[in-house]
């Protein structure tokens, strides 16, 4: 029962994109709203609650991860009403659009609630694969030929993370049989595993895939290149739904490594992200358009996140994650308004818009783009300071209290690059360039204005205590 | 019988490597996904196991005739360019295919140590994959590219029955959804395209 509510708005937009009716988009944007429902009452449920078997459990962790998500869904369907005017799309590519997206949903749905690690690779799997076609929605050559890129580099990530998932499931399976597949079962045994090589192998390779996924070091541009070659909303539902299923893939997987050898994982995954960050940064530094430099952005904030979580700072890893989802989701649907007025142009971009919803919308840009770069009062601000912080203190317990007072000034260093970059093009979006009159429409201001309340939600002592609790 | 399936199923993935015809490749693919469901059934009948069996079944049925029919009747839809050849030149692919098996069976040797079943099997199944990689990698067509994907699952699936014994049934019927979901995609993304990618 509880699931067929999860499902009910990917459903109802899955039957809906096959009528021809142009209005019936509307009731799209208003049945997302419904998933808030089951959501709130998996909040009020005991954890952990099993919605289908042991396949699907709801626990702290994935009602928070999935309450994200969802809210990134309802957003983007918001901004989907008026994708018509600030780009060329034909109503049929529209309608399969929408279709594409509801099947994306629903493999993500399942990825993020997913308790088995079988059910959670089938809906990364559908999610990928339905993305596909999201991207090919642009007639354009660019995006047909990033369509069969994803296509093929998503599909050897995903076969990565497949095969190191069989490692590990092979690892487990002599003490655990079939159920070896389960992560609460996985976790509670993890000391036990027979052969902990075999198991930490298969993590290492699962990794590999979630981090080629994510844009990771070496495959920083790809993700850059699709999103820039898609439409908007693609780059919005890759940041603030895809990742997020990623993201709790790795926690999972992650906190089962750190019970088999805290150690191991801790270098790789640590030396991994730095590595990422480094090349990220003077990425970010050349970017020249607003769809490369947030999704740049985007690569080097999950590597934060992985970085505060192996390194004992869940709370941070979380509160990260949360502003990031709602952030950057944001940032790119403000893009597809920015750039409707030509493209790659950032001088000026936040100038000329004008009355109450003009004012409404430089203003909340104006804040995301400030926030991003962790600016207080933004909660990415007290998500480093406590992701830092607990870096140093997990730090003073070993030998290698300098390395890692070093290795903090140095992602400091590298963090005060992208912040210069960032403020400078604010700058010139704001102070530069010429100003011409410019339209914004009320549903995605709305979507924006549903990103900016989340936000602030996250800030609320409710919110911080529940995030604690998780960890 | 398992030692000369699983030989026989790596050898038809190296002759795809070399293959230049795209009809032929298909045909490899085929036969390699033929030989990965009687290996399936093989095996799945000395464990008894009938959760394999089934999986066997399906698997010579979807990947040994289902999708190379499909794919053959697209290729005759959307004109493939037929004559595919590979952009590594034969003797230097020659030289490095066994470079990639001896490395990793090198690689998979300490996995080989922990798995007391099939133990080399584990390290034809990463091999497999390198290969397939390989096959992906070569060309500069869709069509082999696809076949590499396609491929590469059948080293999964092969790594699946080789190191765990089978997975368990949800997850295999899973895979072939999403195996199905991939060619309905490959399908609408040659839909009204040139094809000249």
């Amino acid at each position: 029962m509880m699931l067929s509510f999860l499902l009910l708005p990917a459903i109802i937009m899955f039957l809906v994109s096959f009528s021809k009716n142009n209005k019936s988009k509307y009731l799209l944007a208003f049945s997302s709203f419904v998933i808030l429902v089951p959501i709130v009452k998996l909040f009020l449920l005991p954890k952990p609650y099993n919605i289908l078997s042991s396949y699907l459990v709801a626990d702290k962790l994935d009602t928070y991860v999935l309450l994200v998500s969802s809210i990134v869904g309802i957003g983007v369907t918001l901004a989907l009403l008026t994708l018509d005017k600030h780009v060329k799309v034909s109503p049929k590519a529209y309608r399969k659009f929408y279709r594409f997206f509801a099947i994306f949903w629903v493999g993500l749905i399942f990825s993020i609630l997913a308790n088995h690690m079988g059910v959670y690779w089938i809906g990364l799997e559908l999610a990928t694969l339905s993305t596909v076609y999201m991207i090919k929605t642009n007639y354009t050559p660019a995006a047909h030929k990033e369509a069969w890129n994803y296509m093929i580099v998503g599909a050897i990530a995903v076969s990565l993370i497949l095969f190191g998932i069989i490692l590990m499931y092979a690892s487990a399976k002599p003490i655990l049989g079939e159920n070896g597949m389960e992560f609460d079962l996985l976790l509670a045994h993890a000391k036990e595993i027979p052969s902990p090589f075999l198991f930490e192998m298969g993590f290492a390779i699962t990794t590999v895939g979630m981090f080629v996924k994510m844009g990771f070091f070496p495959m920083n541009l790809w993700l850059a290149n699709i999103e820039r070659a898609s439409f908007y909303p693609v780059a919005a539902l890759f940041s603030g739904i895809l990742e997020s299923a990623i993201i709790i893939g790795f926690f999972r997987f992650s906190k089962i490594a750190m019970q088999v050898n805290y150690d191991h994982l801790f270098i790789f995954v640590f030396v991994y992200t730095i590595l990422t960050i480094f090349i990220v940064a003077f990425l970010i530094f050349r970017a020249k358009d607003f769809m490369r430099l947030f999704s740049l952005s985007g690569v080097e904030h999950m590597a934060l996140i992985t970085m505060f979580w192996v390194s004992g700072a869940p709370f941070a890893a979380l509160l990260h994650f949360g502003a990031h989802a709602f952030l950057k989701p944001a940032l790119f649907l403000s893009t597809g308004v920015l750039e409707s007025n030509g493209k790659y142009k950032i001088a000026g971009a936040l100038r000329g818009y004008k009355g109450k919803k003009g004012t409404l919308f430089w203003f909340l840009v104006s804040l995301f783009l400030l926030a991003i770069i962790s600016l207080p009062p933004s909660p990415m601000f007290f998500s480093e300071l406590y992701g830092f912080g607990a870096m140093i203190s997990n730090a003073k317990q070993s030998n290698h209290m300098l390395a890692m007072i070093g290795a903090v000034l140095f992602l400091l260093i590298l963090l005060s690059i992208i912040f210069y970059r960032f403020v400078a093009i604010y700058q010139a979006m704001k102070y530069e360039g010429k100003e011409e009159e410019k339209t914004v429409y009320g549903s995605e201001l709305f979507a924006l204005v549903v990103f900016a309340i989340s936000l602030v939600t996250l800030l609320f002592p409710a919110t911080l205590t529940y995030l604690k609790s998780i960890s | 019988m398992t030692d000369f399936l699983i030989g026989l199923f790596l050898a038809s993935l190296i002759v795809a490597l070399f293959t230049t015809r795209l009809y032929r490749l298909l045909l490899w693919y085929s036969i390699n996904s033929l030989m990965l469901g009687t290996l399936a059934l093989s095996i799945g009948k000395s464990i008894d196991d009938n959760a394999m069996i089934i999986t066997g079944i399906i698997t010579i049925i979807v990947k040994g005739i289902g999708i190379p029919y499909v794919l053959k009747n697209l290729s005759q839809k959307f004109h493939f360019v037929r004559q595919i050849t590979p952009e590594i030149k034969v003797q230097y692919a020659i030289m490095l295919v066994p470079a990639i098996l001896v490395f990793t069976f090198y690689l998979s040797e300490p996995i080989t140590h922990m798995i007391h079943t099939n133990a080399n099997y584990v390290a034809i199944s990463i091999s497999s994959l390198f290969l397939s990689l390989l096959l992906m990698m070569e060309h500069k067509n869709v069509a082999p590219k696809i076949i590499g994907f396609l491929s590469m699952e059948n080293s999964l699936f092969l790594l699946g029955i080789s190191a765990t014994n089978g997975m368990p049934m949800l997850v295999e019927l899973g895979i072939f959804f999403d195996l199905l979901m991939a060619i309905v995609v490959i399908n609408l993304l040659f839909h009204k395209e040139e094809m000249k990618v």
